[in-house]
């Protein structure tokens, strides 16, 4: 994660600070909820915009691409991997594993850099 | 470090763009490569998420979109029929910026992979 370190230098937050913002979002979306195909929808839509809205509060020079997936929980395994071609200097990610009793979340947070 | 092209090009011309139907294929030839066959089994999958993006980051590269920055995400997951939902938001140039995805899906496994392909100017 030695990009992420720059990134922190540039975006001027710890990456800890990202991620207690992002889990405080799916706690306020999900936290309560059981998964339930009809609202999964909903749910996705509404930690996005949340997401983006505060990442773009912050007013810095970057593009940001998010991304969600939730998953009902019934034992099966889930992997993800990201690889990205990108200015290692300046841009950065950030992923959260989010869960309850009946479903898991994973958030993450690219951030590229457009100056 | 481009080679040929301008460095002043603030918006790509139509040649360079990112094309998310040359990206999709990308993805289609490099997952069906690796993954027909392959049953899930949770250590496998572990490193084979993380080559898979990887492989596809450079086939995508090797199609020649010089001007972008690519994200690569690959999620695979054990087929339980469990429910699973992905979506994605970005904060981004709409003109010059775009994304391709693709799912595979085998009775015991399911691999969706997405690129978004983001312009340097």
């Amino acid at each position: 994660h030695h990009s992420m370190s720059a990134l922190m230098l540039q975006l001027y937050f710890s990456q800890d600070e990202l991620i207690k913002e992002l889990r405080q979002t799916l706690n306020a979306t999900i936290g309560g909820e059981d998964y339930n195909k009809d609202q999964v929808n909903k749910w996705t839509a509404a930690i996005l915009e949340r997401c983006i809205s505060d990442l773009c509060k912050l007013g810095k020079q970057y593009k940001y691409i998010v991304t969600c997936a939730v998953t009902q929980k019934t034992g099966a395994g889930l992997h993800a991997a990201n690889s990205c071609f990108w200015d290692t200097a300046l841009d950065g990610s950030c992923t959260v594993k989010w869960e309850n009793r009946t479903m898991y979340c994973i958030v993450s947070v690219f951030a590229l850099s457009i100056a | 470090m481009m080679g040929t092209s301008d460095t002043y090009l603030i918006r790509p011309n139509h040649q360079e763009k990112f094309k998310p139907a040359v990206v999709k294929e990308c993805i289609r030839e490099v997952v069906r490569e690796r993954l027909t066959g392959v049953r899930y089994d949770d250590e496998e999958v572990r490193q084979l998420s993380t080559t898979l993006a990887d492989s596809i980051k450079d086939r995508v590269k090797k199609a020649g979109f010089d001007r972008y920055k690519l994200t690569v995400q690959v999620v695979i997951g054990e087929q339980r029929g469990q429910g699973v939902k992905m979506s994605t938001r970005c904060f981004w140039d709409a003109d010059t910026d775009s994304y391709a995805e693709d799912v595979f899906i085998t009775e015991n496994l399911f691999c969706v992979v997405v690129v978004f392909g983001s312009y340097y100017y």
